[in-house]
């Protein structure tokens, strides 16, 4: 009865493994074949086991217990069913100078470390490069180019351990993020914006002596273990991507948009050499309708916890925010392991009231496997939705209502009776002016009737446009003399001078009504050419006269 | 009606100055008579509603434009602070929103001039920092989460709309409501007032310029009324301007020359009286609450004037209160004049020394008015000839305000800023009034000139804008007689011409800001020959590497130009710095620089220096680095320490400054040249030129085998444009050799002795000293 049994994820049980061990080994498992994998190729040690098990008890086996060695717990950052990723690459020597090759020592067991008797075990270990300076030498390992070969180790008991020491030259970047601040702030309009604080530094071996710029850029090998700029994988519908720091906008970044995924060349201000450090912020919004499901009044977000800032990343510390809409309640969180949650926030931005919710969670240690979905659900009243377009309109109207309330009502602290009688007059004689220009408009008119019809000879034209004036002098007078009455009410002097306005507008009336009868007398044949020219001449002059006056009298008002 | 109206308004205002009132009217009606003819905007009057809509529309699209025009290093680059001393401003911005007012006013900045610091809130205006604080403080309070950054850098576009409504302000007090228009607009785009409030560009001017405006206005508007409430506003205002710039000075002193030129033309009244006892006394003391000004306002020449003015002007308000009791008429204009005379020869000999200080900067050439101004330059005399003909109280500010600012311009570049607002307004009287001549046929029908004085009674007595009677006043009879007699011909020639004046000079106005006036500085951009843009981000580069990299209390020893960056951008301690207050700690900088590396080596041991920062433009041939400085440095340190350095030292015997094998060999071994060429011998930039050929100066180098001793490369930025030199420590001393080891006790014990016994000879000494100074000699 022998059965291939992919691990079990157990990521940080250890103690409780130790615990049990003895209980488990009396199960009657064994590993019958073991192939180890030490992938060293990365800064990260990615150890593959693959184990053949068989189940030599007589009871049915429903748990496979995965030791970890004490020494190495505190390294491990995730086991997954066929990989576990430790962190045991240390650079030796720590210091080295810009020419010089990054050398690492990494430190593992020979065998695996199993509560189980194992029958048959490899390990192979992966190289980054053909580079290794020493290697312990157990079993007579066989090298190839990048490659360590050890075993087959026959009959290796439970919990056996070895010390296993590889020195290799690895210069691959050893990129450590060590905080990131992931702010994923859901709106119901229809964004997601996700922004991250990144701190990063370069964790392999530290740069001795002088940095310089002339090797860097003319020797290719110059500082092979610095860091140039690596790929951050954005989700495909990403937009509005922004790389910047304290000081602005990071401009050596460049943006490839891809089919299923957008990449970011994050370039750093400056080249990484180890030891040192730089700290961006990357950002970008997504629609939410990828990640945003919802039901009635129920919302699900799904987004992953952690993404993807550069290949095989390592995170020393990371802190999700989630900032919900404002009026989310009954917020409760699947994540995909277990993750610190620290007492929920509120979160004020624009035209919030209240506040929006805010989750707060912090892990330490993640790699990428622990790119993973997080699911949050929660409620949300959708009347809600019309609270900001309400408290924007509320407020213009409070505004323009203000403005409106300002300029119709009087402030002033001191009542100036006069200034109010004399706003009324201005605005009495101003109708009266507008009132008597179109009177004057109307002889206007009437001369050009007469004239039409001193070449038409149509008296019928005549009469009507006499008529009209009529009628239209009548009414413009009596609205003036009415507006003339008020004027004494208010006891403005300016009353009389209407009136005088209206005694020569009388006068101005009769010249033009003479002036039409000239000109009917004229049509009639009743009167010579001349002689009406000289008459219309007159009239004209006393006229033009009149007008001035009244012009005058107008003016003076 | 405009007397009806100026009645009421003396009633209307304070009995006591009934007297000035009557002046006024005579005044405001000769004006009314004599010159200010209807507005532009003037012909849809019919309804007053419509004049207002359009003033407002066509302010509000004047701040759109000077907004937007101000945008090209925003769209072009990012939203950045520029240059220098911005980033100082946004610094000390930065600590007062996150650590409050008070602590900001008591901030000691122990990060720049090291060792010394500096008193940061004693020392600035606080008036920017405060504005953009409070500003970025009130959003905060709505929830509109801005960063300060942004603030900081759209808060002088946002001011260029308010200055703009300030000068539209000041303008109609002084003309009309058309020009104030024209002037609100040229305002908006004058490359001369953009070149300081690009966006990005967070500076003093920024605001002050809008302070200095609105000042203006009030005490136009104070003199006109004499009212106590205007007087007080214009302090307030005044308040506002000392907080933020320097330039207050010009404030205090033009106010002063207003009134003494009223008094000597005879044109006292009591408006006058009220307005500048107001506007001195509140404002001296208010100015006095600002840390930077302290007492200056009483102890200082530049202030002086105003003190005197305001002697004088109680003096002459007495000899006029006696005159009404005393009829000795000779007595008193003999008084009068002596007294007048005296203040005024007391008044320019103060002013001009202050000019001779300030003017540190080089006079400006014919082509930067132009350059600045563009048509404006032109078109203001005629405004100003406007005014003195018909002139009154105001005119004979805009008058004063306009010749003193032509001065001070023409003495030094920078304060072609405060040149700028008063030729707009100049220039936009004189455009009104041309328009009203030849573009007036066609409206003239509907409308005859409006009489600006009895629009302004109109104003101030009725409070609101919806009356407008007593101006639609129209001889519709009568518009034949009115004609000036010009065909149409020539009128429309006219319009076009000025038309197109004015659309060159907008062309011109975007030309130069988009060209001239919106680079950042900080971020250089090249352009391939494909259009491409190539973004060369040294700065930020080596900077933001101090910043991430060096220990946080590392100082760092720069010229004095880059200290403002390095405290901004890198967040570290510096030497010197841009506020340039010690001259002796910049020469010892400039001193280490131009000294040889062991010779720096003391100096930079003695101040602590951790780091050095210098800019090397010869890579890709930026010509504002360190080595086209260098003569600076060199001049301060020899000021000085002139025992140690000597300019001509760095001159061939032929008197040039050069860099290559012929340059003297002090320069090529000082430390400045050193840091910059250092490596820079075996760089070959392209295969015309031989290794190590400097493409600023041309030349190729005279020094390639550089070697340090004591400093070593930290960091070179991509394009070199940057070198940061980390200074060693004192090296453990090596373990020495066996011969040494026997030797250096006796020596030890002999020096010691020697130097004791030395201390009774001075015979030795005064050898020595002797034939060092006669080689010196």
């Amino acid at each position: 009865m022998a059965r291939n049994i992919p691990f079990f994820a157990a990521p940080t049980y250890l103690l409780l493994i130790t615990a049990l061990c003895y209980r488990v080994a009396a199960d009657g498992l064994v590993n019958e074949e073991v192939k180890r994998t030490v992938d060293l190729s990365t800064h990260i040690a990615k150890i593959t086991a693959e184990i053949l098990l068989s189940n030599q008890g007589d009871s049915a086996v429903h748990n496979f217990i995965l030791a970890v060695e004490p020494d190495l717990a505190p390294h491990l950052a995730y086991v997954g069913a066929s990989v576990s990723d430790f962190r045991m690459n240390l650079p030796f020597p720590t210091h080295i100078t810009q020419a010089e090759r990054q050398l690492v020592v990494f430190q593992g067991n020979h065998y695996l470390y199993s509560p189980y008797p194992t029958r048959s075990q490899t390990t192979r270990v992966r190289l980054a490069s053909k580079t290794v300076e020493s290697y312990t030498k157990l079993g007579n390992p066989s090298k190839s180019d990048e490659a360590i070969e050890y075993g087959p180790f026959r009959d290796v008991a439970p919990f056996s351990e070895d010390t296993m020491k590889v020195h290799y030259e690895n210069n691959t970047p050893f990129l450590t993020i060590s905080s990131i601040t992931r702010i994923i702030e859901v709106s119901h309009w229809g964004n997601i914006a996700v922004e991250e604080t990144i701190d990063m530094r370069h964790t392999g071996a530290f740069l001795k002596g002088p940095f310089s710029r002339y090797d860097y850029q003319r020797q290719s090998d110059s500082g092979i273990s610095s860091v140039k700029s690596f790929k951050t994988i954005l989700p495909a519908s990403a937009q509005d991507v922004y790389y910047r720091d304290e000081i602005g906008n990071i401009s050596t970044s460049h943006l490839q948009i891809l089919e299923e995924s957008v990449e970011v060349e994050v370039r750093p201000r400056f080249p990484l050499f180890g030891g040192w450090k730089t700290h961006y912020i990357i950002g970008y919004n997504l629609p939410s309708y990828e990640y945003l499901y919802t039901l009635g009044d129920q919302y699900a977000l799904k987004m992953r916890l952690v993404d993807h800032v550069y290949d095989d990343q390592v995170i020393d510390s990371l802190t999700v925010k989630l900032i919900l809409p404002e009026g989310a309640r009954n917020i409760h969180v699947e994540t995909p392991y277990p993750i610190d949650r620290i007492p929920d926030q509120l979160h004020y931005t624009y035209l919030d009231t209240f506040g929006r919710p805010v989750l707060v969670a912090s892990k330490n240690n993640l790699v990428e496997q622990h790119i993973q979905d997080v699911v949050v659900h929660y409620t949300f009243n959708k009347i809600l939705m019309l609270q900001e377009p309400l408290l924007v309109v509320g407020a213009f109207y409070i505004l323009f209502f203000t403005v409106i309330i300002y300029v119709r009502l009087d402030f002033s602290i001191t009542k100036d009776p006069a200034a109010e009688v004399r706003m009324k007059v201005a605005s009495i004689t101003e109708q009266v002016l507008t009132l008597v220009n179109k009177r004057l408009g109307l002889y206007r008119h009437m001369d050009e009737v007469v004239n039409r019809y001193k070449q038409s000879r149509d008296t019928g034209a005549l009469n009507s446009g006499r008529k009209s004036l009529e009628a239209d002098h009548r009414t413009l007078t009596n609205d003036i003399s009415s507006l003339q009455a008020r004027l004494k009410t208010e006891g403005s002097d300016l009353a009389d001078k209407v009136g005088e306005v209206q005694k020569l507008d009388g006068q101005v009336k009769d010249l033009v009504g003479r002036s039409c009868q000239e000109a009917e007398r004229l049509v009639a044949g009743k009167v010579k050419k001349e002689a009406y020219i000289d008459n219309e001449k007159t009239l004209a002059s006393k006229r033009l006269e009149l007008v001035t006056r009244i012009d005058s009298l107008l003016d003076t008002l | 009606m405009a007397e009806q109206h100026t009645a009421a308004d003396g009633k209307h205002k304070a009995s006591p100055n009934a007297g000035g009132s009557l002046h006024g009217n005579s005044r405001t009606n000769a004006v009314g008579g004599g010159g200010g003819k209807g507005g532009l905007s003037g012909g849809l009057a019919q309804p007053a509603g419509w004049q207002s809509l359009l003033s407002f529309t066509i302010l509000f699209l004047a701040w759109l434009a000077g907004f937007s025009s101000r945008l090209f290093a925003v769209i072009r680059f990012e939203s950045i602070i520029h240059e220098f001393d911005p980033w100082f401003n946004y610094r000390s911005t930065h600590h007062l929103t996150t650590n409050g007012f008070y602590e900001f006013l008591n901030w000691f900045d122990e990060r720049s001039w090291y060792p010394l610091g500096r008193i940061v809130g004693g020392t600035v205006y606080p008036g920017l920092m405060v504005t953009a604080g409070l500003i970025h403080y009130v959003l905060n309070l709505l929830h509109l989460t801005v960063h300060i950054r942004d603030v900081c850098v759209f808060l002088a576009p946002v001011f260029s709309g308010l200055t703009s409504i300030s000068t539209f302000l000041l303008t109609r007090e002084l003309w009309n409501q058309g020009a104030g228009l024209l002037a609100a607009c040229f305002i908006a785009i004058v490359p001369g007032y953009i070149s300081r409030s690009v966006a990005g560009s967070f500076d003093n001017e920024g605001i002050a310029i809008f302070a200095l405006q609105f000042t203006y206005y009030l005490w136009v508007k104070s003199i006109k009324t004499g009212s106590v409430f205007w007087s007080i506003g214009c302090c307030l205002s005044y308040f506002y301007m000392v907080s933020a710039w320097g330039g207050y000075v010009f404030i205090i002193n033009l106010i002063p020359l207003h009134v003494f030129v009223l008094l000597l033309m005879q044109r006292y009244s009591r408006r006058v009286y009220i307005a500048y006892s107001t506007f001195y006394i509140v404002g001296l003391v208010l100015s006095m609450q600002i840390p930077f000004v302290g007492f200056q306002p009483i102890r200082t020449s530049e202030h002086m004037a105003a003190a005197g003015v305001f002697a004088l002007l109680q003096a002459y308000a007495l000899l006029q209160y006696l005159k009404d009791r005393l009829t000795k008429q000779e007595f008193q204009t003999l008084f009068f004049l002596g007294v007048s005379l005296a203040a005024g020869v007391v008044f320019f000999t103060i002013h001009i020394p202050i000019i001779a200080s300030v003017s540190e900067h080089q006079p400006t050439t014919w082509v930067s008015f132009f350059f600045d101004l563009h048509i404006l330059v032109c078109t203001f005399p005629a405004g100003l000839w406007f005014c003195i003909k018909n002139v009154n109280d105001e005119r004979v500010f805009v008058a004063l305000y306009a010749i003193s600012a032509v001065y001070f311009a023409g003495v030094m570049v920078r304060l072609m800023l405060t040149l700028t607002p008063v030729v707009c307004m100049l220039s936009a009287i004189a455009f009104s009034s041309v328009f009203e001549h030849y573009l007036g046929d066609d409206m003239k029908r509907e409308n005859p000139p409006i009489e600006d004085s009895s629009d302004e009674d109109d104003k101030r007595s009725s409070g609101n804008l919806y009356d407008k009677a007593g101006k639609v006043r129209k001889h519709v009879s009568e518009q034949e007689k009115a004609e000036e007699g010009l065909g149409p011909n020539i009128k429309s020639i006219v319009t076009m011409l000025m038309l197109m004046l004015l659309m060159m000079f907008a062309v011109h106005c975007t030309w130069v800001t988009s060209n001239a006036y919106s680079s950042p500085s900080v971020v250089l951009a090249s352009y391939n020959n494909d259009g491409t843009r190539n973004i060369l981000d040294d700065f930020r580069e080596a900077y933001y590497w101090l910043r991430q990299n060096t220990d946080e209390h590392a100082r760092v020893m720069s010229w004095w130009d880059y200290g403002y960056q390095i405290a901004g951008m890198a967040n570290r301690t510096t030497l010197v710095d841009n506020n340039t207050w010690n001259n002796s700690h910049i020469a010892l900088v400039g001193k280490a620089m131009s000294s040889n590396e062991s010779a720096a080596y003391e100096i930079m041991r003695s101040l602590d220096v951790d780091y050095v920062l210098i800019i090397f433009g010869g890579v890709i041939g930026y010509s504002g680095d360190d080595i086209n400085k260098f003569l600076w440095m060199v001049r301060i340190a020899e000021g000085e320490h002139p025992k140690d350095i000597r300019e001509s030292d760095y001159f061939t015997p032929q008197g040039e400054f050069r860099v290559d094998k012929a340059g003297s060999p002090v320069l090529l071994n000082c430390l400045m040249y050193k840091m910059s060429y250092y490596r820079f011998g075996e760089m070959q930039l392209d295969f015309r030129t031989p290794p190590g050929f400097d493409r600023t100066r041309n030349a190729e180098i005279g020094n390639k085998d550089i070697k340090f001793k004591h400093l070593e490369e930290a960091f070179t930025s991509e394009h070199w444009l940057v070198r940061i030199y980390k200074v060693k420590k004192l090296e453990n001393r090596e373990p020495l050799e066996h011969k040494l080891r026997s030797i250096v006790p006796r020596q030890k014990y002999t020096s010691k002795k020697t130097a004791k016994r030395k201390r009774g000879h001075i015979r030795n000494k005064l050898v020595l000293k002797k034939g060092k100074k006669l080689n010196k000699k």
